[in-house]
């Protein structure tokens, strides 16, 4: 038997506490190191330097005393689409692929190309991973919206609702749990009654109407439990303008300096980027 | 003025047919503390909305200290002056850390931060939550949850707070730590509203207003209002030390405590010296039976059982710990104990519906983890019926609601319609009436019932139910307790969780749980009666808590008093020196001793 338990998938926002340089940081700065790492990963194709952000965001989830390992556990159930990802890379060869044969197999040659090109995949890969990872693991829920407002706070010069959008997402991260919640509970309700969900046989419409008996319950719930706190905001005065801030950063030498910092590496990567072939 | 003042106050809900509300007056004092009843949809929770402006109040029908909610402009002036506290403790929390959900409140209204780290801690100081301020609300428990909502509303200062049915989802000791911290709010001045279902604490209020069908059916002291005859029609009833009192022919006093009564029955008794003379030896008619003397066949039994959440990861969090016990067949169940102490998880074992991480456990004599089991038949055999159980609610009519359980068994045509029809009349919604209602239009108590009947249904071999009762009015409560008794005759066992001792003293068992733990297990009467232990962290029903009283007064109360009618049986038969054991050996319903007591005036 399977447990019919779904806080399990949710693993966002596992904040560890710890007393380090990373966690010292201002939200704005984690975020500002977090875009350093995944933007160039994204955009750079040099397995090279894509190693040199892996290690980038390895030196720092050890400055932050944090261990890789368990910042790689939680992306695991990713790797078998990895894995597709590979065998592609290695079947298909791409048009006008110069490079020399190492290996081959059959009807499947490997050539050089081919295997920078799957270094690169796994190795970008491993450098987004411990990034995101690192990040969720240093920042708290509070500090993730507080961030996304500071880090948007010029934008809102020019009408763009900064502060909104952190709400909205706090107020998400508050849901999760939540949603999982009703969604656990009313799965066993109908379980209870002779419900199988997907387990059953028959055709695609069979299955969809299994699940028909959650969709309805559960999306009432989560707007019943979205307007219990909607209402409970509104009688605490809540308006979008005009708040104060209770949780304040010191934006201290080290802030500016990684701020700073984090800027300067992300360019620097960039321009380096465009140099190098490998 | 009045810090409150309402005027012939209307309103309705667009979509339905009768208005919420026709025609309130009343005001409210600077410090004054008002308890709201009435039955499901009598209006509560739509006066509370209107006070603050959640719901918009017609123009000059509702003031508070001047400030009128259906104005734009004032509004937020009142809110800073009039706070709510909901319901259900995770839906008013906004932040992941406690002070920060404090600091809700100062923030919006733009306050300095220095203002505002004041008023967090005397607000968290106040609550008893300074020590936790550092902490995620999540890892809380509910009654200190609530306590943080207390907080958050009292960090605005306001002159007033609403308590919309505040104590209805926790648990014994957090209602009790909630109720405390209700009087000293009082105490320090600030004027409370307390709308609640539980009588007992609505007497702690020294005003009552008494909605009905959207009218004042009663404003004014509580004395009064519990000496009215007309409190069944209300959906209401007599606290419980009122209903005893008037039985014995003393004055009803409100809020009266059960050492308060006790010195007032027993003074009354030191005048009247056969009351000591008639002391019988009593024994327990349900002595304890050790658990592993059963030999009946068992319904279901946990050998050694653990349960962990969210096991293999890092937030594995313990739900059983080691637990074993065993129902024989035939019989009730009440489980009892603080949240997250493990009785919804007990339940969803025993409804097939978890694997246990270690140990076992036999539903209906099979094992759902052996390889072979139909588990889905299984299920269906003892169903749970979660808490809230009208939430998973998902067919448009009534009928096909209740037909989902029994389609799933196979079944069709007049078969499936007999099925319905019994469990629909069984539930008191009857089938030729509501099989076509729509399922989302029925009130709070009917869908409850509803949920109730597409459980019965499948005709299942055992109950299995968590917390049936909760957040229903008096009359709906007690009502819905007798009708799934009476459904649970002739079947395989009746297991229940509950927050309310007096219901749990209805079962053949009762099972205490603590920390995942079996605390104690037996016969209620003895669990409450001589086998009761303060630390288990529950209450003893009212009766049992005044003959423990009693009892330490001297007096001659039998050991396995549990119910009102046995206890005012006892003394009466004590006053009149006959045998008290005749009325001990076959106790009557318990809702006997409440129909004698709502007939009697003070």
């Amino acid at each position: 038997m399977k447990n019919l338990e779904f806080f399990r998938r949710v693993s966002i926002g596992r904040y560890i506490d710890r007393d380090s340089p990373v966690h010292r940081l201002s939200p704005l700065g984690k975020y500002l190191w977090l875009l350093a790492l995944i933007v160039p990963a994204s955009l750079v194709r040099s397995a090279l330097m894509l190693a040199i952000i892996a290690a980038s965001a390895l030196a720092l989830a050890l400055l932050a005393r944090i261990k890789p390992g368990y910042l790689l556990k939680g992306f695991l159930p990713v790797l078998p689409l990895l894995g597709i990802a590979m065998a592609f890379q290695l079947i298909f060869t791409a048009s006008g692929d110069q490079s020399p044969v190492l290996v081959t197999l059959g009807p499947i040659t490997v050539t050089l190309r081919e295997v920078g090109s799957i270094a690169a995949l796994a190795l970008r890969f491993l450098a987004m991973m411990l990034s995101l990872g690192l990040f969720t693991s240093v920042i708290t829920e509070g500090d993730t919206a507080r961030g996304i407002e500071d880090l948007l706070a010029p934008l809102s010069y020019v009408g763009f609702p900064a502060h909104a959008l952190a709400l909205a997402v706090a107020v998400a991260f508050r849901f999760i749990p939540i949603v999982a919640g009703e969604l656990e509970s009313v799965v066993k309700a109908q379980a209870a009654r002779g419900s199988d969900f997907g387990a059953g046989k028959g055709g695609p419409i069979r299955k969809a109407r299994a699940y028909l008996p959650l969709i309805v319950p559960v999306t009432i719930r989560a707007l019943e439990r979205a307007e219990m706190l909607a209402e409970a905001m509104e009688a605490r005065c809540y308006r979008p303008k005009g708040r104060s801030r209770y949780v304040v950063h010191a934006s201290g030498t080290l802030d500016t300096v990684a701020r700073l910092g984090a800027i300067a590496y992300c360019a620097v990567l960039l321009i380096a980027a465009g140099r190098v072939a490998w | 003025m009045p810090l409150i003042s309402v005027h012939d106050l209307h309103f309705s809900y667009p979509s339905a047919r009768e208005p919420a509300l026709r025609g309130l007056s009343f005001s409210v004092e600077a410090g004054e503390y008002l308890a709201v009843v009435g039955a499901n949809g009598s209006g509560k929770s739509t006066l509370a909305r209107c006070l603050n402006g959640l719901l918009p109040a017609p123009a000059g029908a509702v003031s508070v200290s001047g400030f009128d909610p259906s104005v734009r402009a004032e509004r937020d002036e009142l809110r800073k002056r009039l706070s709510l506290v909901f319901q259900s403790p995770p839906d008013q929390i906004v932040s992941s850390v406690v002070e920060e959900d404090v600091a809700f409140g100062p923030e919006n209204l733009g306050l300095a931060l220095p203002e505002m780290k004041r008023r967090v801690e005397g607000a968290l100081k106040f609550a008893g939550l300074w020590q936790e301020r550092k902490r995620s609300p999540r890892f809380l428990s509910a009654g200190q949850q609530q306590r943080l909502a207390v907080a958050g509303a009292l960090a605005m200062e306001p002159a007033c707070i609403v308590f919309d049915e505040a104590t209805s989802m926790i648990d014994p000791a957090g209602r009790a730590s909630i109720l405390e911290l209700l009087d000293e709010l009082v105490h320090g001045g600030c004027a409370v509203i307390h709308i609640t279902h539980d009588m007992a604490e609505a007497a702690r209020a020294g005003r009552i207003l008494a909605l009905s069908e959207g009218r004042i059916a009663y404003d004014g002291e509580s004395q009064g209002f519990f000496a009215r005859d007309d409190l069944a029609e209300l959906g209401l009833e007599r606290p419980q030390a009122m209903r005893i009192a008037s039985a014995l022919g003393l004055k009803p006093i409100p809020a009266e405590s059960a050492r308060a009564l006790s010195a007032r029955i027993a003074g009354v008794s030191a005048t009247c010296p056969e009351l000591r003379a008639a002391a019988v030896a009593m024994d327990s008619p349900a002595a304890a039976v050790p658990v592993a003397a059963l030999d009946a066949e068992l319904a279901f039994s946990a050998e050694n059982l653990v349960f962990r959440y969210l096991e293999g990861s890092g937030d594995e969090s313990l739900a059983l710990g080691g637990l074993s016990l065993a129902l024989p067949v035939g019989k009730s169940l009440a489980l009892v104990g603080a949240t997250g102490s493990g009785k919804s998880t007990l339940l969803q074992l025993f409804a097939a519906l978890a694997n246990p991480s270690s140990g076992s456990v036999r539903v209906l004599g099979i094992d759902p983890s052996a390889s072979g089991t139909d588990l889905r038949a299984l299920r269906m055999s003892s169903p749970l019926s979660v808490q809230r159980p009208e939430s998973a609610i998902f067919e448009l009519y009534a009928g096909d609601e209740v037909a989902f359980g029994p389609r799933n068994q196979g079944l069709k045509g007049a078969a499936l319609v007999e099925r319905v029809l019994d469990a629909m009349d069984a539930v008191g919604l009857p089938y030729g009436a509501f099989r076509d209602r729509a399922s989302r239009a029925l009130s709070g108590g009917q869908k409850r019932r509803l949920a109730l009947a597409s459980v019965l249904s499948m005709r299942p071999q055992a109950l299995v139910m968590d917390e049936p009762g909760s957040a229903l009015d008096p009359g709906s409560r007690a009502g819905l307790m007798d009708t799934l008794f009476a459904a649970a005759k002739g079947r395989a066992a009746f297991v229940y969780s509950t927050h309310s001792m007096e219901e749990a003293a209805r079962a053949d068992y009762l099972a205490v749980l603590s920390s995942g733990r079996l605390a104690a297990f037996g016969p209620p009467s003895e669990l409450f009666g001589k086998g009761f232990c303060a630390d288990w962290g529950i209450a003893r029903p009212f009766a049992a808590e005044l003959a423990a009283e009693l009892r330490a007064l001297g007096m001659d109360i039998p050991i396995d008093v549990l119910h009102e009618d046995q206890l005012v049986f006892s003394l009466q038969g004590l006053r009149a020196g006959a045998d008290p054991a005749v009325g001990l050996a076959k106790p009557s319903e318990p809702g006997a001793a409440a129909d004698k007591g709502r007939g009697t005036a003070p």
